[in-house]
């Protein structure tokens, strides 16, 4: 089979060394143990489609698929090969072979219908003017309680955001290989736009904004944290919450666009000491959901977040806090399914504890 | 492969450990050199009774087998010129024992160098491992005689390998060596199984001294004109006598690659040293003095000092990283594994390296240079677009005046990559009455050659072949 979108990867492809340097921070790899499931791997997978030597079958869809995206190959490789992307490229020829699941079909074609990844168009969170416009995305949409947590923060900081109709910023298109409904999508979502400066949430759609469609974006985090280092705590009458916990850096945030400081600023001011994991900040290690792996293959997910259950455990605090609802969601999951060591692991959003200290 | 090979390799690993499809087998036919060629099967054994069954099953059906660890050989090693089954090795990665009392610890081959230190690393002890620690597999080291920038201080894989355990090409389980720091019970056959690069046995648990950790380090970079001064500088710190734990040089096109993919800033020059001294304090400080002033006397432009120990680690994940940089040099021009690891002795270095760059010039290909110059072991690469067929036609007329000029120079075609399949053609010229007896003893110990066949004295082509590249026709 001719590939289409692995074509301007070639030199990237031929310029690996193969070092292996990527294996051994592929959260994959480290479960899957076959080459085939590394960083390097997907690679020479790649590599294979691209010289037609390899067929692409359902065993290579399925090794592409489980990539989390997290970056940290492209952080550690010395060529600056863009893995991630070859893998993206490498899954929309795995779609023009016809080779994308039922999931992930089914996935891609909620979005196109409802234009979010729940698949409902009812509104979950009233629009309303602001000074600032949020774009929370589909992860926070999704739990319509944490958003009205989020707001309840930015009231209590004098905030008064803006909230519109959202239409998902098109990455679940792009992440499972739906390049040219993607195309189409983008047209869509741009029309959805108030404006083009946008406070966001979701570390994935933070960076695919960034990326995609090059938005002046700013997370929500950086924000809160400027606000709050200017503050008076009595007047703002934050509550010290003085508890430990170690903070999970979202791959997205804290590698992908190196967001890691105003997450431990906002901690710190509201009184939790972080106990850092020596992964942390743009070595962080994933949480085991991106790349849209929990429709891939989430029993692969939930060994990649027991991992990271286990390294927040070596801390020895019992509360881990984040910046991303989805690896709230993947990381609470691994830590109730870890058994007794791993159940005493709280895992909640920086929100939640943000609404704890001043509400 | 034969329907029943399958059955039988299913019935010892499951389906879970034994994969035949085109995908999962098409990545094993890589490792980080040149050359590729598919095997059949990869199987992932858990223990040694399960590569014994294997290695008798592979008798039987004279069926190839290639064990493999991080797959980060540089010369083919790995690549199933046959096919047959892989070896995948990676699965066996515990740590058994660390005995720092007895100066040893016990670890399966699969465990990664940089993993074994970071547990020994609390005992204040470690193994000095090559670049490429944090991938490679104590397995592929030992199977490559593999080693580093500590070489010159501290030794390579064969000075800490006390003993293993092997499943022999015949099937025989052995134990060899063992946990003794002294051992002279007949031939030394854990020595013969390090470097035989998989040819030999399968290596199922090594028995590795360990050296303490040194209380302080300290860095001296100094910046040169030439190479040769830099070369000169290498033999007076030798002869002062100084043994510094890394001594490194990088030409100009090296500091170049490291400073654009790294994000480092060394100064540009002709060449740089990278120099390590470790050990008690009050030593270390002394050396410094010392090293400096024959830097100074030597015509050094510059040099750089710290005792700060992440400045320390910086600088060394910068020359580690020395070979996939090169890649990232010249856009369309990819790091090509040729001429990689030569080793003359120390003295001979400044004339090794200004004859590189002679046949690099004379053939307008950029062959870097840059390696562990205080145990004479220099690498060169060549940048070039290896889909060009006639990019390959230079090279291999400069990669093997390169060979010669290292013979020349009393030196060795390989230092501490081994010989695979991409020099083997030039084993036969460094070694050629010895050839005689490497087959010999691969006859004596596989009479069914069925254990990575066709590497070291067995190949019988050139080295260009089996590219992995997409050379296009001229």
């Amino acid at each position: 089979m001719k590939v289409k979108h692995l074509k301007k990867w070639k030199n990237e492809l031929i310029t690996c060394t193969m070092c292996g340097y990527c294996k051994n921070v592929c959260p994959t790899f480290l479960d899957i143990g076959w080459d085939s499931g590394s960083a390097r791997g997907r690679n020479v997978l790649a590599y294979g489609m691209l010289t037609e030597e390899l067929e692409p079958d359902e065993v290579a869809a399925l090794r592409l698929y489980q990539c989390t995206l997290c970056l940290d190959c492209l952080r550690r490789c010395p060529s600056k090969v863009n893995v991630p992307e070859i893998v993206e490229a490498a899954r929309a020829d795995i779609v023009d072979a016809g080779l994308a699941t039922a999931a992930q079909k089914e996935m891609i074609d909620t979005v196109k219908q409802a234009g979010n990844i729940y698949g409902t168009s009812e509104t979950r969170v009233p629009p309303q003017e602001g000074d600032i416009t949020l774009f929370l995305g589909c992860q926070y949409l999704e739990r319509p309680n944490q958003v009205k947590v989020i707001l309840n923060v930015f009231n209590k900081l004098g905030i008064k955001p803006k909230i519109f109709e959202e239409v998902c910023c098109g990455v679940p298109f792009r992440n499972l290989g739906f390049f040219e409904d993607l195309e189409k999508h983008k047209e869509k979502f741009l029309a959805s736009l108030p404006t083009r400066e946008l406070v966001t949430f979701c570390p994935t759609c933070t960076l695919f904004l960034k990326e995609e469609y090059d938005l002046p974006i700013t997370h929500a985090t950086e924000i809160v944290a400027e606000k709050l280092s200017g503050a008076n705590p009595k007047k703002l009458n934050i509550r010290k919450l003085d508890i430990k916990a170690t903070y999970h850096d979202p791959c997205h945030l804290g590698r992908g666009i190196e967001v890691h400081e105003a997450p431990r600023k906002i901690l710190e001011a509201i009184g939790i000491t972080v106990k850092e994991m020596p992964l942390n900040k743009t070595t962080t290690r994933c949480c085991g959901g991106g790349g849209v792996m929990l429709i891939s293959d989430a029993p692969l997910a939930g060994m990649v977040a027991k991992k990271r259950i286990e390294q927040a455990a070596a801390t020895g605090v019992q509360e881990l806090t984040t910046s991303c609802a989805n690896c709230v969601g993947t990381l609470r999951t691994a830590a109730q399914a870890s058994g007794e060591s791993g159940s005493r692991m709280k895992v909640r959003d920086i929100w939640y504890w943000l609404w704890q200290a001043l509400k | 492969m034969k329907p029943e090979v399958i059955k039988e390799l299913n019935e010892i690993f499951g389906e879970d450990r034994c994969k035949t499809n085109p995908s999962d087998v098409y990545v094993y036919g890589f490792d980080a050199g040149i050359h590729r060629s598919m095997p059949d099967a990869v199987v992932r054994p858990m223990n040694v009774q399960e590569v014994q069954k294997l290695v008798l099953l592979a008798n039987k059906h004279k069926v190839p087998i290639i064990p493999r660890g991080a797959g980060t050989a540089l010369c083919g090693h790995s690549v199933p010129i046959d096919g047959g089954i892989v070896v995948d090795m990676q699965g066996m990665n515990k740590i058994k024992e660390i005995k720092v009392t007895d100066l040893y610890c016990v670890v399966e081959p699969g465990v990664v160098c940089d993993h074994l230190n970071a547990a020994l690393k609390p005992y204040k002890f470690f193994i000095p491992g090559p670049a490429s620690s944090e991938a490679a597999t104590l397995g592929g080291m030992m199977a490559c005689n593999a080693s580093g920038a500590k070489a010159a201080k501290y030794g390579a894989t064969r000075d800490y390998v006390l003993g293993c355990e092997a499943v022999l090409p015949t099937g025989e389980i052995v134990h060899l060596g063992g946990r003794c720091l002294k051992n002279a019970s007949g031939y030394q056959l854990d020595r013969l199984l390090v470097g035989s690069e998989g040819t030999l046995g399968v290596v199922t648990e090594i028995i590795l001294k360990v050296a303490p950790l040194p209380a302080k380090k300290a860095a001296v970079v100094p910046y040169f004109d030439t190479l040769r001064q830099a070369g000169e500088v290498v033999a007076k710190i030798i002869a002062e006598p100084i043994l510094p734990s890394q001594l490194e040089i990088m030409s100009q096109t090296c500091i170049q690659a490291v400073n654009k993919a790294t994000g480092m800033c060394l100064q540009e020059c002709a060449a740089i040293l990278l120099i390590e001294l470790d050990g008690h304090p009050a030593a270390v400080i002394d050396e410094v003095k010392v090293v400096r002033r024959i830097c100074e006397e030597l015509g050094a432009l510059d040099i750089d000092y710290t005792e700060d120990e992440s400045r320390i680690a910086e600088l060394w994940k910068g020359r580690k990283q020395m070979i996939p940089s090169l890649s990232s040099l010249k856009e369309e021009y990819a790091t090509v594994m040729l001429a990689d690891d030569m080793a003359v002795p120390m003295s001979k270095v400044p004339d090794a390296l200004e004859a590189f760059q002679e046949i690099s010039d004379r053939y307008d290909i950029i062959i870097p240079s840059y390696g562990h110059a205080a145990d004479g072991n220099l690498h060169t690469k060549v940048l070039m677009d290896p889909t060009n067929p006639d990019h390959w036609k230079q090279a291999e007329k400069a990669v093997t005046e390169v060979f010669e000029a290292v013979l020349r120079l009393g030196g060795t075609i390989t230092g501490e990559h081994g010989v695979g399949i991409t020099k083997a053609p030039y084993l036969f010229i460094e070694r050629s009455e010895a050839i005689g007896a490497l087959k010999a003893i691969k006859r004596a110990l596989d009479p069914n050659n069925i254990m990575n066949p066709h590497k070291i004295q067995e190949w019988e082509e050139g080295f260009v072949t089996h590219l992995r590249y997409p050379v296009e026709a001229s």
